[in-house]
């Protein structure tokens, strides 16, 4: 299955790419097996997310991935965030060839990861 | 959207002239080459012609050119040929670790049947060396394999000196001792004579040589014996059955001969373009890596490892802005390792995921590579702000002591 326009939109004019010098959730993760990595900071205010960066090394999908959890999650509160799965965010790329389906894993694991080192 | 076409490794345009060649014979002469009648005739003198032709641009006889269906057929009839017919005299086979993929699979399928399978490394420059050929053999080598030049790097293999190693073994006693090379990439792009090279075996595909896909040939040196690997025909000489593909070989004919006519000029137009192209990367984008040797390589190609960035994302941005290159990274070929052939130069992961091959043709244009020198830095921009190993090299930059 060839990449979707979406997605390649994505990957051309990614969405959120950075990080936050006021963070109060990052995380850092890798897939120990293709060595793709992604990095998300959250800021978090009175319960929501107020917004989301990421960066990303590796596979388009994990870039485009990347980009549209970083999209999803403004303005969710951060139990709505930690409900996002990963059909959502393949979803939300018109679809992933099933072979990529472990960027989206990547991406909800990282989610879960920086929700756990949420600053109190 | 303007499109710059830098895949010419991957395969060619069909040039018009070749076109013009093949058209009578996907129309009125239309005729089987082993019909005896004079549709079978006019078939079978035009595959004769291309044949000479074919012949003529490695300095072969026509006699030794088997007429096929493209590389990996070429490289399969050689290998397996070869090998199957030595079974009973030794089953120890000398390759490298940067064949392409198809000498690499039949390499490995011969593993699993009981052949012992040698492959030689390369160095950082990408070359595979003399003297580990010649510790290599061993009075059971009945075939060693070197490609002529890597499709991925483009670097030219010591063949001559191999094939005089092996004549050498040879006139020592070693009857039956091959070397087989694989010139797909070669052919048209630097002079390339069996005579010279002293191989016994040599694959050929017309689709790299501005001719259709669907053709190719292997050298088999008068004298050489195969065990056929596709039977129920007496084309070929027995050597590969199967109705001529007439179009195709005309077509294969007609590009040999431009080739053969052009070669100087395609050189030098090559050459001249990717030396530009080189220098306008290096000046433009940092944290670059090219690969292979600088001067023994083909012409066409340049492979650039692009440090913090997968090969993959990169390709994809510059499809987006109309440019056609490829990718040694996992991502593109499906599996888990990056590039074996950057691997094999001693790369890290992350280089070997980060290179990108640019591949010119006789078509490709000062104005086009001028194009591509400003899409390219753009794209390597675009996936590197969005790097996590390129923001944290630039903080450990800002941060060293000056």
């Amino acid at each position: 299955m060839p990449y979707s326009e979406l997605f390649k939109d994505h990957l051309a004019n990614p969405r959120n790419a950075g990080e936050l010098a006021d963070a109060d959730a990052v995380a850092e993760q890798s897939n120990p097996v293709c060595g793709d990595r992604l990095k998300l900071s959250l800021r978090i205010r009175g319960g929501r997310v107020e917004a989301a960066r990421f960066l990303a090394y590796g596979c388009p999908p994990t870039l485009a991935c990347g980009s549209a959890l970083a999209e999803m999650l403004g303005g969710l509160t951060v139990e709505e965030a930690r409900q996002i799965t990963r059909a959502e965010i393949v979803g939300a790329l018109g679809g992933l060839p099933s072979r990529k389906q472990h960027a989206a894993a990547l991406a909800v694991e990282t989610l879960r990861e920086a929700l756990k080192n949420q600053r109190h | 959207m303007r499109r710059v076409y830098l895949d010419n490794s991957a395969t060619t345009p069909v040039d018009p002239r070749v076109v013009e060649a093949m058209m009578p014979y996907l129309f009125e002469r239309f005729g089987n080459p082993s019909s005896v009648h004079f549709y079978g005739q006019e078939a079978r003198s035009a595959v004769d012609r291309a044949r000479r032709e074919v012949a003529a641009l490695v300095g072969a006889r026509a006699g030794e050119v088997v007429f096929l269906s493209g590389g990996t057929e070429a490289n399969n009839l050689a290998i397996r040929g070869v090998c199957e017919q030595q079974r009973e005299r030794g089953r120890h086979i000398i390759t490298t670790a940067i064949e392409h993929s198809s000498v690499r699979a039949i390499c490995d399928a011969l593993e699993r049947r009981g052949w012992e399978v040698t492959r030689l490394p390369v160095y950082e420059d990408g070359i595979v060396r003399l003297e580990d050929v010649r510790a290599a053999l061993r009075d059971d080598t009945v075939l060693v394999s070197v490609m002529l030049a890597n499709n991925e790097i483009g670097t030219i293999q010591p063949v001559a000196d191999i094939g005089a190693l092996v004549r050498e073994r040879r006139a020592a006693g070693q009857k039956h001792l091959w070397l087989h090379t694989d010139a797909v990439q070669a052919i048209g792009r630097m002079r390339t004579d069996v005579e010279e090279l002293g191989c016994d075996l040599m694959s050929m595909s017309a689709h790299k040589l501005y001719a259709p896909k669907g053709a190719g040939a292997l050298y088999v040196r008068r004298g050489t014996r195969l065990a056929p690997q596709n039977v129920g025909g007496h084309q070929e000489r027995e050597r590969r059955g199967g109705t001529e593909a007439v179009p195709l070989l005309v077509a294969f004919g007609e590009a040999a001969r431009l080739a053969r006519l052009e070669l100087d000029e395609r050189i030098e137009h090559l050459r001249h373009l990717r030396d530009r192209f080189e220098a306008g990367v290096a000046d433009s984008v940092s944290d670059i890596v090219f690969n292979g040797d600088r001067v023994r390589r083909l012409p066409n190609i340049s492979n650039i490892s692009f440090r913090y960035i997968e090969g993959e994302g990169l390709l994809i941005n510059l499809d987006m802005q109309g440019v056609a290159v490829s990718t040694g990274s996992a991502c593109s070929s499906g599996s888990l390792e990056p590039s074996p052939v950057i691997r094999a130069l001693g790369r890290d992961d992350e280089l070997a995921r980060g290179s990108i091959r640019f591949s010119l043709g006789r078509d490709t244009t000062d104005e086009e590579v001028a194009y591509v020198l400003e899409a390219l830095p753009r794209a390597v921009e675009n996936l590197r702000r969005l790097s996590p190993l390129y923001q944290k090299a630039q903080a450990e930059r800002a941060c060293a002591p000056v």
